[in-house]
């Protein structure tokens, strides 16, 4: 495993690689590596542990700049310091690389800020696989960059190619990014969390899609009873505990107030809420029944990661899980399906959804725990629920392993990718085999 | 030059006799309009109407097949729409204009190359849902708009631009092949642009457009947001006299003006932090005066009676809440911002020209005012990065406009430029419009000196203000500066285009 500590060691290591022949696979988080993006037997890992600089953090103009290797637990205090947070994922792995999460598109937690699926990843520096080093959008010039004085925050461009998108979700067989630019927002000032309890998926759906739709709510996740118990209790007991006393679904969803006038500005929105949820037929409580001092401890762990000795996801042991974007319209129909899969998925069922883009798209994840000792059961239906899901309106935008085969069927657009990876890594030692990229 | 009968004869095939043409007074009609941009035009040999994706992609392939080059084209907005050599066919998608879909629960509407604007916008609003359309007026071309222009628009501080709001998208690649982008290339609809895995999103357009250079875009989808206020506008008189109200009682616009740029640029980022109103735009004073008169005597009696000294640097603000309580909040929020940094508010008889014209803040239609004098103009800079910075590029004009200003190179408005936040002030894109007399002699050196200067200085003292654009023979003098850029978009050409038939400009 090599371990560079900056950006000419990563252009090194490169330019051995493609002189040797050898192949590659970036490495940002510590373990352990669900997905196996960063896993390939065929390649040397460079791992960027090292490369941990918070480089920049600009208050007024509501950025970060971090290195590859900068992890959640070093990220989100640092932000809070400055009066500001993160747009992340929910709950994510504390070890877990925050460049790395954004390039994949993990779905993150306050859909009303993110504009765009690559939200809030801005910019970035990489190192193609030709060995030659870019910066997309306004990082890119004029000139070297210690001169440049653009916040290198703007994502769009250089000229008219949108080239950070060709690096998002393209598990490492692009470039090897050394930094990016990442958007944050104002640390509220205060906030009121709320819990929306249903029997179905389907109306928090809906719900959902309304208030995101008038900017209503910040943070906005719906889990299921599994997901929900598996995510807030510390222990097996404590989960085992808390499920029983849960509803079967929950959304969680916060209003925040910021620098200016916040009781007044929940007190808005708040008012929205509720008529929201009046017409839907809902209510919006403060405090789950029978579960005191849960409200002040999810409200704490929504704006954090998962700093637990076990992560939240590992407690039984084993975990799989299959996530994919879907619209509103389609997303009650594939929980449908992905409910389905009680009791026989070798393990407890977890689900969770999460508005994406001010409410246009919803991340649904499914996630089955078990005690790791017999993983196949799990994978095996997990697998066999693909062509029902993608029948269904499932996008599988973030295919790993075996997923690829299912979704890059257009010979167009499959062609099409792999010219541009011909572009970037001509000599294919990035990462070869994942995605519809062949071995070399 | 002009093709031969027999290629004449496929392409006709193709679209049938009615939608083709090679006759010199049709074509002369879609020559450039703008000669003082230096290129070098030409006429294009046919231009060819085609009715559906499956005719486009015979076009293309023919267009192949004879070595021609093809440009698509809705409402030659820009100059890259003109043919710049021979053997040109123009592909005008002005028939391919159907919505073909508008979903309000998935919010998003998906359309063919030729929907204007003035179709779509009101059949959008009547739903209670918008999108942010360019200031290019009512007659411009969603797709185009949405693909081919840097997209800036004047809802931007709470929307931002129109990058963000292409979906998926079908496009006729320059060999003829039908690329079908983000959840499309998935077959599970419109609703994504990116992925699976990487993004071909980003071939479609970058902070500019592409202008037709990866071939032609067919329909996209476009995401689509609230909007606030009454579902349909009213209107009163007649063009250039008339006016337009949105009746909601949420709904107000206000100006103030500044003593400094930074003073805008503290507000700006106060209004952004506290997520407020939904339009934060400081405005270019000249376009402004020309906009609120009626004629060019009208005009320099207001610009010279005391408009330009009131309102030279204006921070133009349009609340559209949903309720009252929203609405006192939000504006609460504004009077204290606008007090902290020195704002002070226009007289009601200025202030209220915007609560009369309020399709400014929707599909502005009196763009065309702006050409009253002399008809030179020009937009420059077109840069974004943060608020701060695209305030520090403007407030570093001032260091050298006054050469130009001063001297009667442009018109003396040295304070002419418009900054829009962007994402309630995540960014914010900066335009210098200058004008000129077109019937001065010798004006072209001057205009010439001032683009030159304005670029030279930007990049001498690194701001990202003017970004570079589409493969053209300036990218190869700009792209080492900009992270050689121009390699990696000649070899995503080489690639994607091996016959350079699709909007060359190289």
């Amino acid at each position: 495993m090599l371990f560079p500590e900056n950006r000419e060691q990563v252009e090194a290591i490169v330019a051995k690689a493609r002189e040797e022949g050898k192949a590659l696979v970036p490495l940002s988080s510590g373990a352990p590596h669900l997905h196996g993006a960063s896993v390939n037997p065929q390649a040397e890992t460079i791992c960027f542990s090292r490369m941990d600089a918070i480089m920049k953090i600009d208050r007024r103009n509501r950025y970060a700049r971090v290195e590859a290797g900068v992890t959640f637990e070093r990220l989100i205090p640092a932000l809070a310091e400055a009066g500001m947070r993160l747009n992340a994922p929910f709950l994510p792995r504390a070890s877990k690389s925050v460049v790395a999460s954004m390039l994949e598109r993990e779905a993150v937690v306050v859909p009303k800020y993110q504009y765009d699926y690559t939200d809030p990843l801005l910019n970035v520096e990489v190192v193609c696989g030709s060995g030659e080093l870019f910066r997309t959008g306004s990082a890119a010039g004029p000139g070297p960059i210690e001169e440049l004085k653009a916040d290198m925050c703007l994502p769009w461009g250089p000229g008219s190619i949108d080239f950070l998108r060709f690096f998002t979700g393209a598990q490492g067989t692009m470039g090897l990014v050394t930094w990016a630019t990442l958007k944050t927002e104002i640390l509220p000032s205060l906030s009121n969390l709320y819990f929306i309890p249903a029997d179905m998926a389907e109306p928090l759906v809906t719900l959902a899609n309304g208030l995101l739709l008038n900017r209503v709510v910040d943070d906005c996740v719906i889990l299921n009873r599994v997901n929900f118990a598996a995510a807030f209790a510390d222990s097996a007991q404590e989960e085992s505990d808390l499920a029983v006393k849960i509803p079967e679904w929950v959304m969680l969803c916060r209003i925040c107030g910021f620098e200016r006038y916040p009781e007044e500005r929940i007190a808005v929105y708040e008012e929205m809420l509720l008529d929201a949820c009046a017409k839907a037929g809902l209510s919006a409580l403060r405090e789950l029944p029978d579960c005191d001092g849960l409200a002040g401890k999810v409200n704490t762990m929504l704006g954090d990661c998962d700093r637990r000795e076990t992560y939240w996801k590992l407690r039984r042991g084993g975990e799989r899980e299959i996530d994919f974007l879907a619209p509103p319209s389609k997303t009650p129909a594939l929980v449908d399906i992905l409910c389905g899969l009680e009791g026989k998925c070798g393990g407890d069922l977890g689900i969770t959804i999460q508005p994406q883009v001010q409410g246009r798209a919803y991340r649904l994840e499914a996630n089955v725990f078990f005690d790791g000792s017999a993983p196949e059961l799990p994978e095996q239906v997990l697998a066999d629920i693909l062509p029902e899901l993608h029948g269904n309106g499932a996008f599988f935008d973030r295919p790993y392993g075996a997923m690829a085969r299912l979704v890059y069927r257009d010979p167009v657009s499959t062609e099409a990718l792999r010219k541009l990876k011909a572009i970037y890594d001509p000599d294919g030692i990035l990462n070869p085999g994942k995605l519809c990229f062949t071995g070399r | 030059m002009r093709i031969a009968e027999h290629i004449y004869r496929e392409f006709a095939a193709v679209v049938g006799e009615r939608y083709i043409s090679d006759k010199e007074y049709i074509l002369a009609g879609d020559r450039a309009k703008t000669p003082e941009y230096p290129m070098e035009y030409h006429s294009a040999d046919i231009i060819v109407l085609p009715a559906s994706t499956q005719e486009v992609v015979e076009i293309v392939k023919l267009c192949n097949k004879h070595k021609l080059s093809f440009i698509p084209f809705m409402t030659g907005a820009l100059p890259y729409a003109y043919p710049n050599r021979d053997g040109t066919v123009i592909i005008h998608l002005k028939r391919m204009n159907r919505i073909l879909e508008i979903d309000e629960t998935d919010r998003y509407t998906v359309i063919e190359a030729g929907v204007r604007h003035i179709q779509l916008y009101p059949e959008l609003r009547k739903r209670g849902l918008c999108y942010p359309p360019a200031a290019v007026g009512p007659g411009g071309s969603v797709l185009a708009n949405m693909t081919s222009t840097d997209g800036s628009n004047h809802v931007q501080h709470g929307f931002s631009r129109a990058n963000r709001y292409l979906l998926g998208a079908e496009v006729v690649t320059p060999e003829g092949e039908v690329l079908r982008v983000g959840s499309l290339q998935g077959d599970a609809g419109w609703f994504c642009p990116d992925g699976p895995g990487p993004s071909l999103r980003g071939i479609i357009k970058g902070y500019s457009g592409t202008h037709g250079q990866f071939g032609v875009i067919t329909k996209i989808a476009v995401g689509l947001s609230a909007a606030n206020g009454p579902a349909e506008i009213r209107s009163e008189g007649i063009s250039p006299n008339h006016k337009v109200y949105m009746d909601h009682p949420y709904s107000r616009a206000y100006v103030f003006n500044y003593p400094h740029i930074q003073n805008v640029c503290d507000a700006m980022l106060a209004l952004g932090e506290a997520e407020v109103c939904s339009t934060v735009q400081k405005y270019f004073y000249l376009p402004l005066t020309l906009m609120m008169t009626n004629s060019a005597n009208e005009f320099w009696e207001k610009w010279e009676g005391g408009y330009k000294d009131t309102m030279n640097m204006p921070l133009v603000i349009h609340i559209a809440a949903r309720t009252q309580k929203e609405f006192e909040y939000e504006e609460k929020i504004l009077f204290e911002v606008a007090a902290e940094t020195g704002g002070e508010r226009l007289p009601p008889e200025l202030e209220n020209w915007w609560n009369e014209h309020m399709d400014y803040f929707m599909l502005v239609n009196r763009l065309q005012s702006v050409l009253r004098l002399g008809g030179g103009w020009m937009p420059n800079k077109i840069g974004a990065d943060s608020v701060q910075h695209m305030c520090d590029v403007a407030e570093a004009m001032g260091e050298y406009i006054h050469e130009y200003t001063d001297t009667g190179k442009i018109f003396n408005a040295p304070e002419s430029y418009q900054i829009i936040p962007m994402e309630y002030g995540h960014f914010a894109h900066i335009e210098v419009l200058f004008m000129w007399d077109r019937c001065k002699p010798g004006v072209m050196k001057g205009v010439g000196e001032f683009r030159a200067r304005s670029r030279q200085e930007d990049i001498d003292r690194h701001f990202h203000s003017e970004t570079p654009g589409s493969l053209m023979p300036a990218t190869m003098d700009l792209g080492p500066l900009y992270s050689n850029y121009h390699l990696w978009l000649q070899r995503l050409k080489q690639s994607f285009d091996p016959n350079n038939v699709s909007n060359p400009m190289m």
